[in-house]
C-alpha cells in the first residue's frame, strides 16, 4: 500500500499546478520541496520602504563573492529578498570551459514562481510545428490545438493582464483581465511600427497580475495589483500569480495535500520487474536524516536542471546512465533564451507627459523574422521585451540649488529593446553529474555544458540590427547600445528559462517524454517541468509549463481511475 | 527582465562602471599624482572624524537646504558610514579613502584650508568648479561622480527626499502609462 497516490517533487511552477490539480481530482499528494518553508509574514519584503532598506538594498561584494561566486547577482536579487535564492555555497555547481550560464534558483516553497519575471505568453501554431518544418530536434508530439484548452484553463485561475492582439505568433487568451496602459514613449513607437515596418507589432506585455480579480481568485485570498513593483519581494497582495499565492492554497483547500518542506530527493526508487517508479528517497536538509515515501505515480518537477539531475542520480541496473534514459536524451538538448543585444533611444516629445505607479511589466514586439516562412540565413527568430519611461533622479552635473532642481523634474523619455533569441535544441548541449563533487547532502552536482552555435550567434547579430532600425526609423535619436553582441553575438546568462532536458517526442528512441509528459520508458512516471521543451521558442516559457502540468496532471488521474497505472 | 528603474537613472552607466572599476582605480584616482597618493592611508574600517566632516559638507553643498531638507537634515553621512564600514568590502574602503584624500588636498591648496572649515559661499564656488571639470573633462576624477551618485541616491532614498523633494508612493494602487505632467509635476523617487 502507498503512501500517496502521487508524489511531485518541487513546489515551483510547475509543481505547484501539478499538486493543484491533481489534488482537486481527489488523490491524495504530497509535494516534496528541498527548500525552507515560505511564511509571507517573515519571508517577504514588499512593505519596505527605501528608506527602511539597509545599504540601498544591495547585496554586498563580500556576500556576492561568497554566495553568489558563480551566478553572480540580477537585477531582482536584493539584500532584503536575498533569503529567497538559493546559493552558490550550498548548492554548487560547474560550467565546462569559459561558459556564461548563470542558474538562478529558489531557496524555498514555491520556488521561482515568488521570483519570476511573469510574463506570460502562448507559444503559436507555428512553433509545434518548427521543429518537424525545418529539421532540427525532434517534432513535438502535440499541436496547438492540443494544448489550446489547458492554454484557457490555466489563464483562467492564474490570471493573466493583456489585450487580445489578434497575432497568429502569439495566440490571444479567452480570460484575459484588462492590460496594463502603455507609456506614451510605447504608443509612439507603436504608431511608428505601422508605417515603418508593418509586420512588427508593439503589444502592451501579458503578465500574470490580477487587474480584476475574479471570484475563484478573490477566494483563495488574492487580491488586485497595486502597481508598486516589488513582486520580487513575495506580494502581500497575493496579486501575481505564484504556487503561494495561488496553486497551493487551492491544493491545500482540498484536504488531500501533504507538503513537506527540507526535502531533498536523493533519489527515485524503481521496481525492476513492475517497471515501476515506487516511491522517492529523501533527506531532510535540516537534520540530515533520510527517509523513503512512496506513491502511485511520481511527478518530477524539480526545474530541469534539477529534475535531470535526480533521473541521472536514480540510475540502476536496467538504467544505467539515469532513469527513464533508453533514448539517451537525458541531459541532452539544454537550451535558454539568449540575451546580449540590448538597445536604447531618446524618445522626444511628450514632455508634458508622465506616468504614475509602477508597472512591472514592459512592452513586447512578438516574433516577426521567418514567420511565417524562413526567409533568413539563420532559423528561427526573436522577441523584443521592450522597456520605457522618463528618466528619474540620478547624479548629473551641478551643485546647490540647481541639481536639486534637475533632480525634481523628470527627465526626457527614453525607450530600450531587449532581444531574447530562440535557442535550437543541440544535444552536445548537456547536464551530467558531476563524477566526483557532490553537494553536503551526498548529491552529486551539475556540470552544465550550454555554448552558442551559429544559428544563435547570427540570431542575436540579426536582432541588434534590427532593434537599431526599428529605433533610428521612429525618429527616435541618441541610440545607446547598452548590451552590443560581441564576437559570441549573445549570451546565456541573464534568462534563466533553462529548458530542453528531458524532452518531449513521438518516438521512444529519440526523445525521454511522450505528448502527455509521461516517460516513455517508465508508464508512471510523469515531467513537467522545463525539461520536457522539445523547442525554446522564443516566448517567456513558465505560461507554458503551467498548461502542460495542467493538462499532463489530469491525464495522470485519468490513466489512475481506469487503472491502467 | 531587466531593472528598466536603475537604468532610468541619469547617472546609471558611469556610476555601475565606477563601483566595477573601483578596485582599479584606487591606485590612480583624481587629478593627476598628487602628493595625497602618495601618502599611506588609514586602515580604519571606519570613516574619520574629518573624512566625515569632509563628506558632510560636500553632500550639503550639492544638496543644501532649501525649502526641503538638505543632505545632512535627511541623514546622508550615517548613510555613507554605514556603507563604508558594514557594506563595502577592503576595495571599496580604499577606493573611498584614496578618493577623499586627494579632494581634500585639492581644497587644502585651492582654497588654503579644510574644505569643512570654510564658508557655504566658499565651498559652493569651489565644489561648483569642481564638479565642472569632473563632468567636463573624461578621467577628470570618477571617485567624484561615484560619491556624488552615492550622496544623491542617499538623499533621495531617504524619507525626506522621497517624499517631500520629490514624489512617492509606497501603495500607489493603479498605473497610468500616459498621464498630464500637470497631475504629477515632480519626479517619481521609485
Amino acid at each position: 500500500m502507498a503512501d500517496f497516490d502521487a508524489i511531485v517533487v518541487g513546489s515551483g511552477i510547475s509543481g505547484g499546478w501539478v499538486a493543484k490539480e491533481l489534488c482537486e481530482r481527489g488523490l491524495k499528494v504530497c509535494v516534496l520541496e528541498r527548500g525552507k518553508p515560505t511564511k509571507p509574514d517573515r519571508d517577504y519584503s514588499d512593505f519596505l520602504d527605501p528608506w527602511e532598506t539597509q545599504h540601498f538594498d544591495r547585496i554586498s561584494n563580500d556576500v556576492k563573492k561568497r554566495d553568489f561566486s558563480i551566478t553572480g547577482l540580477s537585477y531582482a536579487q536584493k539584500e532584503s529578498n536575498r533569503h529567497l535564492w538559493m546559493t552558490d555555497r550550498e548548492h554548487p555547481y560547474e560550467r565546462l570551459g569559459n561558459q556564461s550560464f548563470t542558474w538562478r534558483r529558489g531557496a524555498h516553497v514555491g520556488g521561482r514562481s515568488l521570483l519570476w519575471g511573469r510574463a506570460s505568453y502562448r507559444l503559436s501554431a507555428y512553433d509545434f510545428e518548427v521543429n518537424k518544418a525545418d529539421g532540427e530536434g525532434v517534432d513535438w508530439p502535440v499541436r496547438y490545438d492540443d494544448i489550446a484548452p489547458w492554454y484557457d484553463h490555466v489563464e483562467k485561475f492564474a490570471g493573466i493582464a493583456g489585450n487580445r492582439d489578434g497575432l497568429a505568433q502569439l495566440p490571444d487568451g479567452k480570460h484575459f483581465q484588462p492590460a496594463f496602459e502603455h507609456t506614451c514613449a510605447e504608443l509612439d513607437l507603436k504608431e511608428k511600427l505601422k508605417t515603418s515596418f508593418p509586420d512588427r507589432h508593439l503589444i502592451m506585455g501579458r503578465v500574470a497580475h490580477l487587474t480584476q480579480p475574479t471570484e475563484e481568485q478573490t477566494a483563495l485570498g488574492r487580491g488586485q495589483c497595486q502597481a508598486r513593483n516589488r513582486c520580487h519581494h513575495g506580494c502581500s497582495y497575493g496579486a501575481y500569480f505564484s504556487s503561494n499565492a495561488a496553486t497551493l492554497p487551492a491544493a491545500e483547500r482540498t484536504g488531500n495535500l501533504t507538503l513537506l518542506p527540507n526535502s531533498a530527493v536523493s533519489k527515485l526508487l524503481h521496481d525492476p520487474v513492475e517497471n515501476r517508479i515506487t516511491g522517492v528517497e529523501i533527506v531532510n536538509t535540516i537534520t540530515g536524516v533520510g527517509s523513503t515515501h512512496t506513491a502511485k505515480i511520481i511527478f518530477v518537477n524539480a526545474s530541469t536542471i534539477g529534475t535531470t539531475l535526480i533521473l541521472q542520480n536514480s540510475a540502476t541496473e536496467a538504467y544505467p546512465t539515469g532513469l527513464a534514459n533508453s533514448s539517451d536524451q537525458l541531459g541532452r538538448n539544454l537550451m535558454d533564451h539568449i540575451g546580449g543585444s540590448q538597445v536604447g533611444a531618446h524618445v522626444p516629445g511628450h514632455l508634458d507627459r508622465y506616468v504614475t505607479g509602477r508597472r512591472a511589466i514592459g512592452a513586447y514586439i512578438p516574433r516577426y523574422r521567418n514567420y511565417p516562412k524562413q526567409e533568413e540565413s539563420y532559423k528561427r527568430g526573436w522577441g523584443y521585451q521592450v522597456y520605457s519611461g522618463r528618466q528619474g533622479w540620478g547624479a548629473p552635473s551641478g551643485v546647490g540649488d540647481g541639481f536639486k532642481a534637475a533632480n525634481r523634474a523628470p527627465g526626457p523619455w527614453g525607450i530600450m529593446l531587449d532581444a531574447f533569441g530562440e535557442c535550437l535544441p543541440n544535444p552536445n548541449n548537456t547536464v551530467r553529474p558531476h563524477k566526483t563533487k557532490a553537494d553536503k547532502w551526498g548529491q552529486p552536482i551539475a556540470v552544465i555544458h550550454l555554448t552558442l552555435g551559429p544559428n544563435e550567434k547570427a540570431l542575436m547579430k540579426a536582432a541588434h540590427q534590427d532593434a537599431l532600425d526599428i529605433l533610428d526609423a521612429a525618429g527616435f535619436d541618441g541610440l545607446y547600445e547598452a548590451q552590443k553582441p560581441s564576437e559570441d553575438s549573445g549570451v546565456f546568462k541573464v534568462r534563466t528559462h533553462e529548458m530542453g532536458t528531458a524532452r518531449m517526442g513521438r518516438d521512444p528512441k529519440t526523445s525521454v517524454l511522450n505528448g502527455w509528459n509521461q516517460s516513455h520508458d517508465i508508464p508512471n512516471l510523469f515531467v513537467t517541468d522545463g525539461s520536457f521543451m522539445t523547442s525554446s521558442a522564443v516566448q517567456n516559457p513558465s505560461l507554458t509549463y503551467m498548461a502542460f502540468s495542467a493538462r499532463a496532471a489530469n491525464h495522470a488521474a485519468d490513466l489512475l481511475q481506469e487503472g491502467a497505472l | 527582465m531587466t531593472d528598466f528603474m536603475m537604468l532610468q537613472r541619469r547617472d546609471a552607466l558611469k556610476s555601475l562602471l565606477a563601483l566595477s572599476a573601483a578596485g582599479a582605480l584606487a591606485a590612480c584616482v583624481g587629478e593627476g599624482k598628487s602628493e595625497g597618493s602618495a601618502k599611506k592611508l588609514s586602515a580604519s574600517p571606519k570613516l574619520s572624524a574629518s573624512e566625515m566632516a569632509l563628506i558632510s559638507a560636500m553632500a550639503q553643498t550639492i544638496i543644501p537646504k532649501t525649502d526641503t531638507a538638505g543632505a545632512v537634515e535627511a541623514g546622508v553621512p550615517a548613510v555613507i558610514q554605514s556603507l563604508f564600514t558594514e557594506w563595502g568590502d577592503d576595495n571599496y574602503r580604499t577606493y573611498w579613502r584614496a578618493g577623499l584624500d586627494n579632494l581634500e588636498q585639492h581644497f587644502l591648496k585651492s582654497g588654503g584650508q579644510a574644505f569643512a572649515k570654510m564658508t557655504p559661499s566658499q565651498q559652493a564656488n569651489l565644489l561648483g568648479k569642481y564638479d565642472a571639470k569632473a563632468y567636463g573633462e573624461a578621467g577628470f576624477d570618477d571617485f567624484y561622480k561615484s560619491m556624488k551618485s552615492t550622496i544623491a541616491t542617499a538623499y533621495y532614498m531617504s524619507e525626506p527626499g522621497a517624499t517631500e523633494e520629490l514624489a512617492y508612493e509606497a501603495v500607489p494602487g493603479e498605473w497610468r502609462g500616459c498621464v498630464p505632467l500637470s497631475e504629477f509635476p515632480k519626479t517619481w523617487a521609485t
